[in-house]
């Protein structure tokens, strides 16, 4: 959702002094505390189960770098979404697939200075790999190495019989990359029941690396993970991810909520160029004044900082002024006295002048 | 595991050894305990799910007893129960002999248990003593309990706790801190087996209430309750509260000691003369003395807290210290009696046993046996109550509303019981699963149309206001209420402008300090919401802890105002050109706690 300001109706727009932010909290806080209580899944089709509810909330909120259970929705050109075969084709391009998802075992034989990598068939062939294509990739892998395919696995002539050297290429190996994207996960094909169109999910989140693979439609292709957006968008699109991943979350929950509150969170967390969480690290613990801050958490801290660095408190916010007693400059305290009336009465009216 | 076809043998948690056949073993345990070869409080489990045998002989174990089965027959035969009757045998002996044992809550999972002798086939293992014994206790002194919620029997189970009653035949001698003993307890027209096995209808507490299915003009909408007047003033509900107050003569380290006796009007922190008047000469308050809050009932002086106001000239009379216990705000009553005992220490120990009537008012809880709580709302004259062609008004009127979402159709089942029994004069059984629903209701429908009812509990009820009759008919009917030690008369605070706390010079928090109700961080933040700036100041300084400090517009520092001088001082900078500014007392309080820490906060005003 993006809000551009010629489109929001003028009927809706807030007065000034609202205070936008409190309402935003509480409009999230109330139905918020419902989801304590109810943090339940969708089973069946939901394969790639996703962190949900409250904990999602506090994973946005505190902008942590990885989401738990990051997942990309890829979305393929409109040719080869409608065909299953061609999706399939795609899906072998991006599904990440390792040597230890392949791989039953590594045995290493120090003495003759070879490995034997035992293949797990069924794996193998539920992946669409040969025994040649993985001995090929643990060439291209290790170099200067000769992987040959025989009954049961891979025997790999390490060509030295350095200890450490076959110890070092056993670990390579298990972590060697087979087939898919770096980082892409474990996909896997869905199918749109309104439009019928095929798509994937995979459980990563490098959409950097899923663009670049052909037949993926780039404008759609999109992520849960809001750093990775905002690594390859910039930071209004992760504004508008971490809203909408927002949004999303408590949908999930049956829970609705204005959209612009949400937003405004969104806004708040971007407003400064990067992502920044809501919490001491981040919009509480970089308030402008002292005994706000102090209020909030890690009270003497921020005393003693303020102490020691001789911090003006500006007064301008609202847990300051409540804290010594002042009106707030919030709702009907945003309102000043523009003259005096003993200042009003020195002035003269013009057309008094005159006569 | 050493051997995969082997299980591990645990006892009381710990392994002891393997075993090759587990299920076998744990019959043979078994079957050595039915034969008294080992102890009967020995459980024994095979967890087939773990491949484990767990025996336990511990305690804490809740077990429950069953009648064995072997064969499909009950060991519990004919001529046992009839030697039983006889009282040529007892419990022990079937306990010894292997026709009732005792399973705890593992052993529970391998046996298959019959509710009744009907339902035993091959498979069963063990027979229900009594149906009821699925049940606890306090359920089952529901009657109908198999007709409820599950949810209202947990509800029913704490206010059983609660109700008022006569908790002790000896509560005329008892110095509880609170009791609470109603008037007129009635047994329930509608009993159950709990009852005659606990014997509960000798002490009951509770009273039989003509209830009627009716709103009454809003007043008992979302579990409010409507009483009828005439039925409060002739004792429905009525209770009295014991309350007792203690006093102990505390002896001091340097051979000083508390003296039970009327404070000299020097003593330190004396009353006045008025606080004291209701009390005898020994200092003591007389039982039957009528006595209200801020009234003394132990007269009692202390030494002084510190040893250097006690430095006074010797032969004068040592000085004291006021420490009388005065009745507590919004309590009132009567003496009822005064005892003087002795500690363990050989220290006087006066106890004072306050009486006072707790009529039913609006605020006070009561509930039904079902979990069907309900608070009054309104107490009606019973000339505006709604009445039956016979002219019976209900006592309580009950809203329709709150049976069909809670699910407790015992309650309807109660009320047309209730109403059977009381027009012939029975008492009623209402044991749960001892007869089915069904039979009940044409049962109770058929003693109601003997005595010239309709079979239902329906009847036509005229409103009391208009005296026309309703459109519809009302259901009604006797139900057996319990009143709750939750009244508001032992709960009722006010305030409008009181003490404050010392170090904050916020309100007091608190009943017992005459406290004030807390203007949350929440309420705080509805107002910020709604951008109530003044309201925000009014509630949070102006009626909390405001106070007017000087500010030096010299260095910013807090300054004072000499009173004997006349001048207004700052101790930072010697000037004396202040602004005074009000502020919240706490944030004085941050400041100097700042200051304490050797950190100089200053305030710089605009202007």
């Amino acid at each position: 959702m993006f809000m551009a300001r010629d489109k929001v109706d003028k009927k809706y727009a807030v007065e000034y002094g609202e205070p936008v932010g409190i309402i935003a909290a509480q409009s999230v806080g109330e139905p918020g505390t419902q989801m304590i209580l109810r943090s339940f899944h969708l089973a069946g089709i939901e394969s790639t189960i996703s962190t949900s509810g409250l904990p999602r909330i506090i994973e946005l909120v505190d902008a942590k770098k990885k989401p738990s259970t990051p997942i990309t929705y890829i979305y393929l050109d409109e040719r080869i979404g409608k065909s299953f075969d061609r999706a399939q084709e795609v899906l072998k391009k991006v599904n990440e697939v390792r040597m230890s998802n392949i791989a039953k075992r590594v045995l290493e034989n120090f003495s003759k200075g070879k490995i034997k990598v035992i293949l797990d068939v069924q794996e193998l062939q539920s992946e669409n790999l040969t025994a040649r294509q993985v001995a090929s990739r643990i060439e291209k892998e290790l170099g200067k190495v000769d992987a040959t395919v025989e009954e049961g696995g891979i025997i790999i002539n390490m060509h030295t019989k350095n200890l450490k050297d076959i110890r070092a290429a056993s670990i390579k190996i298990m972590k060697a990359l087979v087939s898919g994207v770096d980082g892409a996960g474990k996909a896997t094909i869905r199918k749109d029941d309104r439009t019928g169109e095929f798509y994937l999910v995979s459980g990563g989140s490098n959409i950097e690396g899923v663009m670049a693979v052909d037949g993926v439609d780039k404008e759609r292709t999109t992520t849960n993970d809001v750093f990775a957006i905002y690594r390859l968008f910039g930071i209004e699109a992760a504004r508008n991810a971490l809203g909408n991943e927002l949004k999303r979350t408590l949908k999930e929950q049956k829970i609705s909520v204005e959209d612009r509150h949400l937003f405004l969170i969104a806004d708040a967390m971007t407003a400064s160029g990067t992502i920044k969480g809501v919490g001491r690290h981040g919009l509480s613990g970089e308030k402008k004044s002292v005994f706000a801050r102090a209020a909030y958490e890690e009270t003497l801290k921020h005393l003693i900082h303020a102490a020691a660095y001789g911090e003006v408190d500006p007064m301008k916010g609202v847990t300051e002024n409540i804290l010594v007693g002042k009106q707030i400059p919030i709702g009907t305290g945003s309102v000043k006295l523009a003259i005096k009336k003993e200042d009003l009465a020195k002035i003269k009216p013009k057309d008094a002048k005159k006569e | 595991m050493a051997d995969e076809n082997k299980s591990y043998v645990y006892v009381n948690g710990k392994v002891i050894g393997t075993v090759g056949n587990p299920a076998q073993f744990a019959g043979e345990i078994r079957s050595a305990r039915r034969r008294g070869i080992i102890s009967g409080e020995v459980n024994v489990s095979f967890n087939e799910k773990l491949n484990s045998v767990n025996i336990n002989t511990d305690r804490g174990r809740i077990r429950k007893p069953y009648i064995i089965l072997e064969n499909g027959q009950t060991k519990l035969t004919k001529e046992i129960l009839a030697k039983l009757k006889s009282k040529e045998i007892n419990f022990n002996y079937l306990l010894r002999n292997g026709i009732i044992e005792y399973l705890d809550a593992e052993e529970e999972e391998n046996v298959l248990v019959a509710l009744s002798e009907r339902d035993i086939t091959e498979r069963h293992t063990h027979l229900e003593v009594d149906i009821t014994s699925i049940f606890g206790f306090t359920i089952n002194t529901a009657p109908y309990p198999e007709h409820n919620s599950l949810a209202r029997h947990a509800m029913l189970a704490n206010f059983t706790k609660q109700a008022q009653g006569v908790y002790a035949t000896n509560f005329n001698q008892r110095f509880d801190s609170r009791a609470y003993i109603l008037y007129y307890p009635q047994k329930p027209i509608v009993t159950t087996s709990a009852y005659d096995t606990a014997r509960i209808s000798t002490h009951p507490s509770g009273q039989n209430f003509v209830v009627a299915l009716s709103t009454y003009y809003g007043y008992n909408m979302s579990d409010a309750i409507v009483l009828n007047r005439a039925a409060v003033d002739r004792g429905l509900g009525r209770s009295m509260f014991y309350k007792t107050y203690v006093d102990e003569e505390r002896r001091y380290p340097g051979g000083q000691k508390d003296k039970f006796r009327l404070p000299q009007p020097t003593a330190d922190g004396y009353m006045g003369e008025h606080v004291y008047s209701k009390l005898s000469e020994d200092g003591i308050i007389e039982p039957e003395m009528e006595v209200a809050e801020g009234d003394a009932l132990i007269g009692k002086v202390a030494p002084p807290r510190f040893l250097e106001e006690n430095l006074g000239a010797g032969g004068l009379e040592e000085k004291m210290r006021d420490d009388s216990v005065v009745l507590k705000t919004g309590e009132k009553g009567v003496v009822d009696s005064v005892i003087f005992t002795e500690s363990t220490g050989a220290t006087k120990i006066v106890k004072v046993r306050i009486r006072s009537n707790k009529i039913p008012e609006n605020g006070d809880k009561f509930a039904s046996r079902h979990g069907q709580k309900g608070v009054v709302a309104l107490i009606v004259p019973p000339e505006d109550m709604p009445f039956t062609s016979d002219g019976i008004v209900p006592d309580l009127l009950l809203n329709p509303h709150s049976i069909p979402t809670r699910l407790t159709f015992g309650h309807l089942l109660e009320m047309l019981a209730g109403k059977a029994g009381a027009v012939d004069g029975n008492i009623i059984d209402g044991t749960a699963f001892s007869e089915a629903g069904t039979d009940r209701i044409t049962a109770y429908g058929e003693t109601l149309k003997r005595h010239g009812f309709e079979a239902y509990g329906n009847e036509v009820l005229y409103d009391g206001i208009t005296g026309m009759p309703f459109k519809s008919v009302l259901f009604n009917g006797v139900v057996y209420y319990n009143r709750l030690y939750h009244m508001v008369s032992n709960k009722i605070q006010v305030r409008s402008r009181g003490k404050v706390q010392i170090l904050t010079h916020q309100p007091t928090e608190g009943k017992a300090r005459q406290g004030a109700l807390r203007f949350g961080e929440m309420e705080r933040d509805a107002l910020i919401g709604y951008g109530a700036s003044l309201l925000l100041k009014e509630r949070l300084l102006d009626q909390s802890d405001k106070t007017e400090v000087l500010i030096c517009k010299n260095c910013g520092n807090l300054g004072y105002y000499d009173h004997i001088k006349k001048v207004q001082v700052c101790t930072v900078c010697k000037e004396n050109s202040f602004v005074p500014v009000e502020i919240s007392y706490a944030f004085k309080v941050l400041l100097d706690e700042i200051r304490s820490l050797h950190i100089m906060p200053t305030i710089k005003l605009n202007e």
